[in-house]
Parts: C-alpha cells; sequence; structure tokens
C-alpha cells in the first residue's frame, strides 16, 4: 500500500514542543547554568588580560573568545568541550526515552508519519541549541561592550556570526550522535553512556590515539625529512576525524584574521609573505569551508543513520 | 780578538773628536755676529691719520740676550689740543719690563682734533730710557682729510666654476686676506638665485659660520657651499660672495653649472601600491613610470623581486627613453605560485638603468581559489541527497 501526503507533517508542532520541553526541563537549566557560569568566567578573564595587555588592534572583539587568563580556557576552548555535553543532554533519550514512558505509540497515534518524529525531535534540539548559543553571543558582545567601551566592529561581527553558525553545526555533529544512539540503544542510561564515552575518546583521548596511530601507520625515520611530514600529514588526517579537532580549526582561523592556514606551512610559501596582516572573512572561511563542510557532512550524516535505522523499528511495543 | 775589537773603537772615536776645537771656534764667531740688545720699533713710522678718529700705533719693545729690562716710556712732540695715551695689556702705562728674548708690545692711541689742518707733518718722539740707556723711536704723522681707498681685502676663489647635478653641494674655496693694517672680524655674504641654499664653513672645518676673524696681513681660506634648489632647470647660475668688515669690503663672482638629471618614480595602479591575485592565475596590473627629473632617462629596465614560486612578466620588458616629464605605462603580469597561502605578498617592483633605480613594494593579496569551497559543498550535498534517498526509501511509516 502505497501512503500518500508529505512525509513531514506535523514536524513543526512536533519541534517546537520539544523545544518548549528542553527549554523548561531541570536538565537544561542545570547543564546551561553550567555552561554561562564557565562562559562568564572566561570572559570576565578575557576581558581583564585585554585591558592589561592589548594596545590596539582592528579585531578586538574576536579576541574576547579566544583570550584566555591562565587557570581558565578561552570562552571557543570552553564552548569546543561543553558543548558536546549540552547535545548529548539534549538527545540522549529522544527515542528510547518515548519508548520508556510508553509514549510513542501515543504520539504516533495521531495523523503524523513516523518521519515528523524524529525530524521534530532533531529540529526541536537544534532550536534549544541555537536559542542558547545565541544568548551566549550577545552576553559576551555585551559585556564586551561593557568593560571593554567599544562597539564591535562590521568585520567583528560578520565573523563572530560566521563562527557562531559554525558552532551550531558542530553542536549539531552530536546531537545527531545522540539521537542516532537513543534510537540503537534500548535504555537510556546506556544510550547517554555510549554518546558519554565517545565524546570522552573523541574530545579528550584523540590527542593522544592520533600520534599513535600516525606512528603504527607511517613511521617516522630520522634519516628522512619527508616521512617526518608525511607522518606529521597522518597525524593531522586523523585527528581530523574527530569533530573536536575540526571545530578547533575553524575557531582558530575564523577568530584570529591573521591565521592563513591550518596544515604545515613551507618556507617557500612564506617567502615574502606579510605576516600578520589579517584576511579577508571570505578568505578565512574558504581556509575552513572543508571544515565546516565536514561538519555539516557528518551531522547529516549521522542523522541519516538515525533516521533509518528508527524508520525500520518495531515500535508496537 | 776581543782586544783588537776596543783598538778599532778607540781609533774611531779618536778620528771624530780630531775636529771638534774647529766647530767651537765657528759656533763662538756667530754668536758674536748676533744681535744683541734692546729696540723700540714700529712697523710703520710714517703714517697718514684722519683727523677726529682715534688711530693706534703698534710699538714693540724687544730685548735680544739682554738681562730683564725695565724701560720708561715718554712720548714727545704731540701737537697741541690732540689727545694721545699709551697702552700696554689694556691698560694706560708708561713704564715695560722686557724678559730676555722677548717682545712687549704697546699701542700708541692718537686722537688728533676734528679741526685739526692737514697737509702737516708732526713729529713724534717716543723715547724708552732705561738704566743703561735711551731708545728713541721717531715717528711722522701727518694728517689726510681725504678718504682712503683702501680695500685692503682680496679674495681669490680656487675654483670659480664648479659644474654638478640639481642635488649636488657646489663647494667653493675662496681665499680672503686681510691686507689691511689690524685684525678684524669679517662678515660673509651671499647673493644666489632664490631657493638656492648657503652654508659658510672655515677651510675644512664642519661648522657653519657667518663670519671670521683674520689677523692683519694673513690668510683664510672660506669654505660657500651652495645647495641649489630640487626643482632648479639645467643651466648657469652666478653666486656672488662679498667679505665685509672694518670699513673693507670685497666681492667675488662664482658661477654653477646645473647639470640636468634624469629621476623616475613608480605609480602604481590607481596611484595605489596594493591589489588582488588568485592563487595559481595570472593578473595583470598597470604601473605608470614617470620622470620627474630635468633629463631623459634611457634604457630602463624593469625587474621584479617576487615571493619564491611566482612569475612576474614586464610588458614592455624595458623602455628605451623617457623624456622628462613624460609618463609611460607597462603592465606587469603576476602568476602567484599554486601553493600560495591566502593573505598579503610582497612583491618589489625595480626599474634601473645606470644613473637612476627606483623600487617600491607591491603588496598582493592573494585569494585562493574557490574550486574546493564547491569541493565542499558537493559533500553537504552528497550527504542531503543520501537522506533525501533515505527518506523516500524508508518515508512515511
Amino acid at each position: 500500500m502505497r501512503r500518500s501526503g508529505s512525509p513531514f507533517t506535523g514536524v513543526g508542532a512536533i519541534a517546537l514542543k520539544e523545544a518548549a520541553d528542553h527549554m523548561t526541563s531541570a536538565r537544561m537549566h542545570m547543564i546551561m547554568l553550567l555552561v554561562i557560569l564557565t562562559a562568564l568566567g572566561a570572559v570576565y578573564g578575557s576581558i581583564g588580560r585585554l585591558r592589561d595587555t592589548t594596545a590596539e588592534d582592528a579585531y578586538l572583539f574576536l579576541k574576547l573568545f579566544t583570550v584566555a587568563q591562565d587557570p581558565l580556557p578561552s570562552f571557543a576552548a570552553f564552548l569546543g568541550f561543553l558543548l558536546p555535553l549540552v547535545s548529548i543532554a539534549l538527545g540522549f533519550d529522544a527515542i528510547n526515552g518515548e519508548f520508556n514512558r510508553r509514549t510513542m505509540s501515543r504520539v504516533l497515534a495521531q495523523p503524523i508519519y513516523r518521519d515528523a518524529m524524529l525530524f521534530g525531535k532533531f529540529l526541536g534540539g537544534l532550536i534549544v541549541l541555537a536559542v542558547s548559543l545565541l544568548t551566549l553571543w550577545l552576553l559576551m558582545v555585551g559585556l564586551g561592550m561593557l568593560f571593554l567601551g567599544l562597539p564591535p566592529s562590521g568585520g567583528d561581527i560578520v565573523r563572530s556570526v560566521a563562527w557562531l553558525v559554525v558552532t551550531l553545526a558542530y553542536a549539531g555533529v552530536w546531537l545527531a550522535l545522540a539521537i542516532a544512539l537513543s534510537t540503537l540503544i534500548r535504555t537510556p542510561a546506556t544510550s547517554a553512556l555510549a554518546a558519554l564515552s565517545v565524546w570522552l575518546i573523541l574530545a579528550v583521548f584523540w590527542g593522544m590515539v592520533a600520534p599513535l596511530v600516525a606512528g603504527v601507520v607511517a613511521p617516522v625515520d630520522p634519516l628522512e625529512p619527508a616521512s617526518i611530514l608525511n607522518s606529521f600529514e597522518w597525524r593531522q588526517a586523523i585527528s581530523r576525524l574527530s569533530p573536536q579537532t575540526l571545530y578547533g580549526e575553524v575557531t582558530g582561523i575564523l577568530l584570529d584574521p591573521a591565521a592563513r592556514s591550518v596544515g604545515p606551512l613551507f618556507m617557500h610559501q612564506l617567502h615574502g609573505a606579510v605576516i600578520g596582516s589579517p584576511l579577508p572573512t571570505g578568505q578565512s572561511l574558504l581556509i575552513v569551508w572543508p571544515q565546516i563542510s565536514a561538519l555539516i557532512a557528518a551531522m547529516l550524516a549521522l542523522f541519516t543513520a538515525a533516521y533509518v535505522v528508527f524508520q525500520r523499528q518495531e515500535i508496537r511495543a | 780578538m776581543r782586544t783588537i775589537q776596543h783598538l778599532l773603537a778607540a781609533a774611531l772615536g779618536a778620528s771624530l773628536i780630531v775636529p771638534s776645537p774647529l766647530l767651537a771656534q765657528e759656533t763662538d764667531a756667530r754668536a758674536q755676529s748676533e744681535l744683541q740688545g734692546l729696540w723700540l720699533t714700529t712697523s710703520w713710522p710714517e703714517l697718514k691719520i684722519k683727523p677726529g678718529e682715534t688711530h693706534s700705533v703698534s710699538l714693540s719693545l724687544r730685548n735680544e740676550k739682554l738681562p730683564p729690562q725695565r724701560a720708561s716710556i715718554e712720548i714727545s712732540g704731540v701737537p697741541e689740543g690732540w689727545e694721545w695715551a699709551l697702552k700696554g695689556g689694556g691698560r694706560d702705562v708708561s713704564a715695560a719690563i722686557v724678559s730676555p728674548d722677548s717682545t712687549e708690545r704697546l699701542t700708541l692711541e692718537l686722537t688728533p682734533p676734528q679741526d685739526a689742518g692737514t697737509d702737516d707733518a708732526h713729529a713724534i718722539e717716543v723715547r724708552a730710557q732705561t738704566a743703561r740707556e735711551t731708545i728713541t723711536l721717531p715717528l711722522l704723522v701727518s694728517l689726510s682729510q681725504a678718504e682712503e681707498d683702501v680695500t685692503g681685502l682680496s679674495l681669490e676663489p680656487e675654483l670659480p666654476a664648479l659644474r654638478g647635478t640639481a642635488r649636488s653641494t657646489f663647494s667653493f674655496k675662496v681665499k680672503v686676506k686681510n691686507e689691511g693694517a689690524e685684525d678684524g672680524l669679517f662678515n660673509l655674504a651671499a647673493s644666489v638665485p632664490n631657493g638656492f641654499q648657503t652654508r659658510f664653513k672655515k677651510g675644512y672645518g664642519s661648522e657653519e659660520i657667518t663670519g671670521l676673524p683674520i689677523a692683519a696681513g694673513a690668510t683664510e681660506t672660506v669654505t660657500m657651499e651652495v645647495v641649489p634648489s630640487r626643482g632648479v632647470a639645467a643651466g648657469r647660475y652666478e653666486a656672488g660672495l662679498e667679505v665685509s668688515g672694518e670699513g673693507m669690503s670685497s666681492t667675488v663672482q662664482l658661477s654653477l653649472e646645473v647639470t640636468g638629471e634624469p629621476q623616475i618614480r613608480i605609480v602604481g595602479p590607481q596611484e595605489r601600491l596594493s591589489g588582488e591575485a588568485v592563487a595559481g592565475k595570472e593578473a595583470s596590473f598597470t604601473f605608470t613610470l614617470v620622470n620627474t627629473g630635468t633629463a631623459p632617462a634611457s634604457d630602463v629596465e624593469l625587474n621584479a623581486t617576487p615571493p619564491a614560486g611566482w612569475k612576474v612578466e614586464f610588458e614592455p620588458k624595458d623602455i628605451a627613453q623617457i623624456a622628462p616629464n613624460e609618463a609611460r605605462e607597462f603592465n606587469v603580469r603576476m602568476t602567484p605560485s599554486e601553493q600560495a597561502i591566502a593573505g598579503d605578498y610582497m612583491v618589489g617592483i625595480r626599474t634601473s638603468n645606470d644613473v637612476v633605480s627606483e623600487n617600491v613594494q607591491f603588496r598582493v593579496t592573494v585569494k585562493t581559489s574557490t574550486l574546493w569551497g564547491a569541493a565542499g559543498l558537493g559533500v553537504i550535498a552528497a550527504a542531503a541527497l543520501v537522506m533525501g534517498g533515505a527518506v523516500m526509501r524508508y518515508g512515511r511509516r
């Protein structure tokens, strides 16, 4: 029997309801409180640093995101570390939670398709993430204006908004991963643990794994300079499997207009180059465009996997 | 052996000593012929002076090979109504003591009254009286009303005409001789065309001066440096040097020949020294070469110092001739290296011939190709297609 109609009927309703549920949940409140507190600490530290050290800088506001005062990492580094936690908190029980509460069949008893259910869950999570990120961004800019006494320049705004969009894609990757695991695994606790271990491996241990694997695949021969480069490239390629690395590279280029490359640079490329001159925003975006597209594509691929698994599941439990 | 050496030395010594009595006799004879005594002298014992003005007559008292001599100085024969004073060391004196082999200088100041009759010669006698003798020095002073036309200064340029470019410094060395009777401070003044700068220096010194003291009869070298104004046209210019002071003045005419000189300047596209290029793609910029000098520049070569791996070509490769105030355009085609990273690079552009050279730094903002951007979009599109396929295949359940 061929069913008719759009598979996406009711996506909006589910997404908005899901977002509303998240916004009022104690879980979300706790985790956002954590994020906002750490972010405030990081910004306060960076403002202190900026007022002490920076003389004149065309991109002063971008430094708010990247400058760190010693015990605290920078705001961008905080987000790179904590955003996966927020996403996992939003998505780890998206599907299996519905089963456990026995609400899945009730929702699907409504005149909507299953597609709308999963898309709505994902979009609802993304809406919540977007709202939180925008709030954080406005908070940062406001604090910057308050303490530095300067309005952000046009270039600052464009670059930081682009960075915000990439941050959303990065959070989306982790959200898609958490939702995929929640469709695969029936117990919410197990799926949360699975998502957290993936996060731990990719965020914390990947920096140790990549050199190990690169050493095995392309061993360094001290007498052969080319092998050092080869090994380095392997290490970079392997570490780029982690979204954390990709996001770090995007941050480094977008928030530092003087940065010109993410890979190894050779002397002949630097001959005659004017070091420290800012790049046009479009050129900075072009440098990290592969990273950005990888993040977006990973988000889509993970979601598609979740979708395929969910569509083929037996849900009349 | 040793004794023989001693004998030889003794013989040699004897031969050297033998002529000594002869030498002693000679020096004695010379000493007796040398002068000995006390003299009162002046350089110009007969002189003409003008009424109403104070004139100084310098006297010197010389003691040659005598013990210190005290001499009382008396003046007699000064006409009625004249004022006079005898000065030594700036004070009125009437006696002097002269050490052996030295000279004391005294000055007799004479001031005839304004209405003194002219054309009379007055014999004035200066007497120096010591314990042993009296020395007299007769002076013959006459009055003359006529204004004496004594220049007393002579200027002699070493090289009266010099040649150079508008940027050279023309150094004229002029010998100034004070032929007057007195030491004096002389002012230096130059008359040069408008816009020319002048400096005076003494001899080879480095201090700039405005005047210099010259002793009577002495010669000093003055260096007059003339710097033409930058934009001066080629040609011949006159410069005058006037030295004046102590009632004397003298001028000398000097000449400068300024030759033309090419001077080139590179002007970037739209007067900017920056441009954009895409890595691995050729970009063309139109530069302008301007000759701001006063002579044509010929065979101007165009060169570039690009970053490694870049290709820079000029069209035309060189410029055969460019006249003063003429502008000539040339194209620079740059191909940044394929591996150039996005951002700014400096490319040096140099033009030179055997006379002049000029270089500028051209800042090229390298942009990378958007091909990889399209590839990234392709990856995203592929992911979206897979998702769409999944929706088509498994959708609507």
